[in-house]
């Protein structure tokens, strides 16, 4: 044994790192990858392996910063914080990222002591959730389940959100109907204490068109052509009997113990198994089975043997199916080659062959079991990858808001109506935020300019087209204007509706330009019935966010740029 | 290389640490991030962790480092204070040898002499480090600090219950100087909360030895969720999903397995001889009807969950599934043994002949689910605990992974302060019974507020300029350290046979110094003011031989021991270390031997070195010279110190603290050359030495 021993090099220690010109400017860059790849007209980024590999294009937080190789501890932390957010909740992580960039920015600029700084973030944070899960809260909406409105917009923010998916208007709401069929398709029909959600498999097809994608009840099993043909269509009338092994059917001996095991001459354990493998086929037989799947390898006799008795052997499942098979079918993964009980066995209502595109199908259709398959159609590959994520987070945000019935007004319009809030009270009532904590009020407006300016900044940051960006003076919601218009001209008639699209510019109102300080306001906060029911047709969608996923980014970026700011040493370990 | 070990260049390393440390010590301190080469990142105001994190290579530093961890092993706490006290002790000794310098430059010595002349010097001061924490700091502790002690328990009646509210200052005040800014109040709730809900009786030492041991087990990171999502949760969570899951309610019980439930083939050093196929059908039909009846006959026995530290086989799962049984299988061995300390349980042995005994012992458990935590699943275990410990999980979210690691061992670090806190602690120390005590009392508090007087001076003369007030403490009152030491040195050196003779001059002029003698009392009290080596001067021309004779009757020796009763606190921001400095005067006052008055003199004046760092940040009323002062005033005039700050310390925290720095600066001083060996580090230490001694 050779043991190689080297002394331990010792540590470089930086004192104060924000203050570092180099981090401050690498900040500053993934700043702006980041904030240009926000919202509907974000850029796209095509990331490249220098060595070779694939070209993928995204806008996702999720690709991009698991693609980012970052050096500097202190955007490691950044970076891990965001990517531990978004594999929580799928959503928001852009979001997220761009206000921790933008906090840590603005503080810094405040030169105030970090000490103070950190306590003040944290108040405002709780005022924020407070707000945020309060009656009164001015951008929020209740999700009505009974109709799929809210529902299919929200699906439709995620979707249009993620612009590398290149979909177009058609197909943003042929898929977004697709979602939210499946995620339908999951809730079980027992109404039984707790209920556990069904399982959705996305499918991602490379060739046919967006819009030939399509949502089927049960499991797709992909299979090779000639092992379809082989397996012979029997159709019978009542369910079908689904026998599903876990364990290897291939007629190896797997575990002989600790010891050796010591075998004579001319005898031969193949022939052996095999024959304890033809006794279980004779069961399945006896037992009336009309499928067996296998998650390992089928030994060749013991398919031919079944086959012969019109029994559909499908073998290699492998390990990710089972589950969904199991939900589906009723059946039990059996881990046994003795005899089988009765209880194992599984049913479904039916199966077909299927080609999708240039692929083969094998498909299980369940009596009423909670499993659905979404296939996902699309030209090329690097498009399906971000369309089946997008597709995923959308399943995901959708399973979140079924916890807590609540979305967010998106588009933005969150984003300035919370500073406007945070403005309003600091110059109001600054108590509510200090509550004694031994910071002056000075203080306070200095850090609370620096939220807001954040919050809006990050807002401003969905407009990549040199618009100009406007907020309302009533409700603080977000309004973005085309570049290179006259400027003297009616103001209603330029703008539209807000980022939201919950108001419309014939209301009323008067603006200013978000980067100028504008006196403060009391936003008003109830959102009136009557504007969300005409904004509920169809045609006018709402852009809408996931409550749960904003609300944790919300508190993840504040308390990533806490402690991004409160850090005095860092200590790199150069072993 | 060969470097003379000194206080000059362990004060140098020190005085670097301290620098990264001070920055991270008390409630405004702040984070550290550290990488490990993995690429990993770690959040941390532990400085424990700090230094290990540096990678030393200074050895003195590593000396440092190794006692640091050598101490947080044992207390959990303290490793910054540990630095910052170590440095200031250094201080005080450069202080000393820099005196000693100015006296030896007109004596043309050559270096190495002069190194070795040092080293004595440092042995000499080592020793009375040394008796010092062993025979006089006990005493201090014992008969001065300990009126001032506060416990965490309200003693109503005859039993003592624990206190809510000074569990929490106490714990507050822990994680204050562990946690970040925002988190600590919340951390120690759910501290609190975690012990409350999981100690069933008084006996809390138990649990906390349970907890210290188990740590890892009892609690759940989970990433990507604000710190405020974290929570405690009843029962236990395994970090393993199930195997099987069949729901079961009502009475269900466990069993533990260490084995793989089927039966094998063959067994390790034994063989298997297979001499047809019929055999090997057969076999293994066995096998399968006896994984089958076994599996039966546990469901027999109402045994509804197997926990098993080995993968079972697709057969016994299968089986499993069949008779309504959950399996976990691959659980670590601490899992398994924390179970085991639990319930009480020892492993099921698998029968070998027959399957009619019983499982010998009926572990109950409430519930058994599946709990899913950030889309990882986990098993939630609901177990009818059989000791003092009900089974309880903390679950830490946090947005990376280094912030939750920072409370996870915040935690654990507070276990293991409060393990030790809730001990008692036993003193032993020399008693030396002076005829000249009773006297001597009311004299001590003249000469205290004649300092406190010369302090308000400098204080009124600086003119507020906190730079300058703070070099007031370290430059009056050792001032008479230096001289002394240095004087005893040489003479020590030259008269080798008056040895003793002189070192009891020594003892007898300090203590004519403090004697009540009034007509002496008034020219020592002027002297004292203005130059202190003036009155050593005058005290040894004056009743030298009389005093010698008298000494031995004076002074008799008794050994005491007592003890630092459990959950004993002291006021959080600096109590501990200006009660103790205070005394240490005090006791530096009436005592005879020069190295005594040293040391204490030493100890006390570094101890200030803390709260001046922890008050640096305080404005107005609240800074260091302004609490020195009160707390001053209110220990001569017998009055409770009222902190500024509410929050509590362990007293036996800091205790072990002082200890294991002295036991550090000795470790330090004792060394006085540093050889570096330009070798690989061998294993077997075989002696044919071919070290080259390179100056």
């Amino acid at each position: 044994m050779m043991s190689c021993l080297e002394a331990k090099k010792p540590s470089l220690c930086h004192r104060e790192p924000l203050t570092a010109e180099k981090v401050r400017t690498t900040l500053a860059v993934l700043k702006g990858v980041l904030t240009s790849c926000y919202g509907p007209f974000g850029r796209l980024k095509q990331l490249h392996n220098g060595v070779g590999g694939s070209v993928c294009t995204t806008s996702q937080s999720a690709v991009l910063l698991r693609n980012l190789s970052v050096t500097h501890p202190v955007l490691k932390v950044l970076i891990a914080s965001v990517q531990n957010h978004v594999s929580c909740f799928s959503d928001c992580g852009l979001f997220t990222a761009i206000l921790c960039c933008n906090l840590i920015e603005n503080v810094q600029k405040t030169n105030l002591a970090t000490a103070t700084a950190i306590k003040l973030n944290k108040r405002l944070l709780n005022f924020c959730t407070n707000y945020l899960r309060s009656e009164s809260c001015g951008c929020r909406i209740p999700v009505d389940f009974s109709s799929t409105q809210i529902l299919l917009c929200l699906v439709r923010s995620v979707l249009t959100s993620k612009p590398a998916c290149m979909l177009t208007r058609k197909e943003v709401d042929h898929i977004s109907t697709l979602i939210l069929r499946a995620f339908l398709f999951t809730i079980p029909e027992s109404t039984k204490n707790p209920i556990i959600l069904g399982k959705s498999i996305i499918i991602s097809l490379k060739g046919p068109r967006v819009t030939d994608s399509t949502v089927l009840p049960g499991v797709l099993i992909e299979i090779p052509e000639i092992q379809l043909m082989k397996t012979l269509p029997v159709r019978k009338s009542s369910a079908l009997k689904v026998a599903l092994f876990s364990t290897s059917l291939s007629g190896d001996f797997s575990d002989p113990g600790e010891g050796s095991v010591v075998v004579s001459y001319r005898v031969s354990l193949e022939n052996a198994v095999l024959d304890q493998l033809i006794n279980l086929g004779r069961q399945l037989v006896s037992d009336h089975v009309d499928l067996v799947l296998c998650q390992k390898v089928m030994h060749p006799s013991l398919k031919r043997f079944l086959r012969t008795h019109h029994i559909i052997a499908i073998d290699r499942v492998g390990v990710t199916p089972i589950e969904p098979l199991s939900k589906a079918t009723g059946a039990q993964p059996i881990g046994s080659l003795g005899p089988v009980s009765p209880s194992s066995y599984g049913s479904v209502k039916d199966w077909h062959s299927a080609q999708f595109g240039c692929k083969h199908f094998f498909h299980l259709i369940p009596n009423e079991a909670p499993v659905c398959t979404l296939l996902l159609c699309n030209r090329n590959d690097t498009v399906a990858d971000e369309l089946k994520l997008a597709c995923q987070t959308a399943l995901h945000v959708l399973q979140l808001t079924v916890k807590e019935p609540w979305v967010l007004l998106g588009g933005g319009c969150t984003e300035t109506h919370l500073a406007a809030c945070i403005r309003h009270t600091t110059h109001k009532e600054p108590g509510n935020i200090l509550q004694g904590e031994g910071c002056t009020q000075a203080e306070l407006q200095l850090i609370a300019e620096a939220f807001c300016s954040a919050l809006e900044s990050l807002a401003g940051s969905l407009e990549h087209d040199g618009g100009e960006i406007l907020t309302d003076m009533k409700h603080g919601h977000f309004w973005s204007m085309q570049a290179g218009l006259p400027s003297v001209v009616n103001w209603p008639d330029l703008l539209s509706q807000c980022g939201c699209g919950v108001y419309s510019s014939q209301e009323e109102l008067s603006w200013s330009v978000l980067r100028n300080t504008c006196h403060p306001f009391a936003p008003q906060t109830c959102i009136p019935h009557e504007a969300l029911e005409i904004n509920q047709q169809p045609a006018r969608g709402l852009i809408v966010d996931c409550l749960t996923a904003k609300l944790s980014g919300l508190q993840v970026a504040v308390e990533t740029a806490n402690l991004i700011l409160d850090l005095a040493y860092v200590i790199e370990d150069k072993n | 290389m060969a470097v003379v070990g000194s206080v000059k260049t362990a004060l140098q390393v020190a005085e670097v640490l301290e620098a990264i440390v001070s920055r991270c010590v008390g409630p405004e301190g702040r984070q550290v991030l550290c990488t490990k080469p993995t690429g990993e990142v770690l959040l941390s105001r532990d400085g424990g962790r700090l230094l290990e994190a540096l990678h030393l290579d200074h050895p003195i530093a590593r000396i440092i480092v190794a006692c640091v961890s050598s101490h947080l092993k044992k207390t959990g706490d303290g490793a910054k204070t540990f630095v910052i006290f170590l440095c200031h002790l250094l201080r005080g000794l450069r202080a000393i040898t820099e005196k000693e310098k100015d006296s030896l430059i007109s004596e043309n010595i050559q270096t190495f002499e002069r190194c070795w002349k040092n080293c004595c010097q440092w042995k000499f001061i080592c020793q009375a480090l040394l008796t010092f924490q062993t025979q006089i700091l006990d005493g201090i502790m014992d008969q001065y600090l300990s009126r001032h002690f506060l416990s965490i328990f309200s003693s109503s009646a005859k039993e003592r219950t624990l206190c809510r509210s000074s569990l929490e200052l106490l714990l507050e005040a822990y994680f204050c100087g562990r946690v970040g800014r925002n988190n600590h109040k919340f951390i120690s709730q759910l501290m609190c909360n975690f012990f409350f809900k999981s100690t069933i009786s008084d006996s809390r030492l138990e649990v906390f030895e349970l907890v210290d041991d188990c740590f890892v087990e009892l609690n759940v990171s989970v990433t990507g969720l604000p710190v405020s999502d974290s929570r405690i949760i009843d029962g236990l969570v395994l970090h393993r999903d199930f195997s099987v899951y069949c729901p079961a309610d009502g009475d269900m019980r466990v069993a533990i397995v260490r084995e793989t439930i089927q039966p094998l083939f063959s067994t390790s050093g034994s063989e298997f001889v297979l001499n047809s196929e019929a055999q090997f059908q057969t076999s293994q039909i066995w096998i399968m009807e006896r994984t089958k009846s076994i599996m039966k006959h546990l469901r027999s026995q109402n045994v509804r969950l197997l926990l098993s530290s080995v993968k079972q086989p697709d057969l016994v799962i299968y089986y499993a599934r069949l008779n309504g049984i959950s399996v976990v299988d691959c659980l670590s061995s601490e899992e398994i043994s924390l179970i085991q300390r639990i319930i009480s349980l020892s492993p099921f042995v698998l029968p070998q002949a027959s399957l009619q005994c019983e499982i010998s012992n009926p572990a109950l458990v409430k519930f058994c689910k599946p709990l899913i935590l950030r889309s990882k699943r986990y098993v939630h275990l609901g177990l009818m605990s059989t000791c003092t410990f009900a089974p309880h999980c903390i679950i830490l979210c946090g947005p990376v992974q280094g912030l939750i690691e920072q409370h996870e061992n915040a935690l654990h670090g507070a276990f293991k302060m409060l393990r030790q806190l809730f001990k008692d602690f036993d003193l032993n120390y020399v008693k030396k019974s002076n005829d000249q005590n009773d006297t001597l009392s009311p004299h001590v508090k003249n000469n205290d507020e004649l300092e406190k007087n010369q302090y308000l001076q400098a204080h009124s003369n600086l003119v507020v300029s906190d730079a300058e007030l703070e070099t007031y403490i370290p430059c009056s009152t050792p001032k008479l350290l230096p001289t002394d030491t240095v004087q005893t040195d040489e003479t020590w050196r030259c008269l080798p046979p008056e040895n003793k003779k002189i070192n009891d001059d020594y003892e007898l002029l300090i203590e004519s110094n403090s004697s009540s003698n009034p007509i002496t009392e008034n020219t020592r009290i002027e002297t004292y003011c203005e130059n202190l080596q003036v009155t050593n001067i005058a005290g040894k021309e004056s009743t030298l031989p009389m005093k010698y004779k008298s000494l031995d009757t004076h002074i008799s020796q008794s050994y005491c021991s007592s003890s630092v009763p459990a959950g004993c606190v002291l006021p959080v921001g600096g109590s501990f270390e200006i009660l103790l400095h205070y005394y240490l005067l005090n006791y530096a006052k009436k005592c005879q031997q020069l190295q005594e008055i040293m040391v204490s003199k030493l100890i006390a004046s570094a101890l200030l070195g803390i709260p001046k760092i922890l008050y640096k940040p305080k404005k107005g009323n609240h800074n260091f010279p302004q609490i020195y002062l009160r707390a001053l005033h209110a220990l001569q005039t017998n009055q409770p110190i009222i902190s500024c700050q509410a929050g509590l310390e362990s007293v036996i925290g800091k205790y072990h603290l002082l200890t294991s720095v002295l036991q550090c600066l000795t470790k330090i001083l004792t060394v006085d050359l540093i050889i570096n060996i330009k070798r690989q580090p061998q294993k077997s230490c075989d002696q044919d030495s071919e070290d080259e001694l390179q100056h």
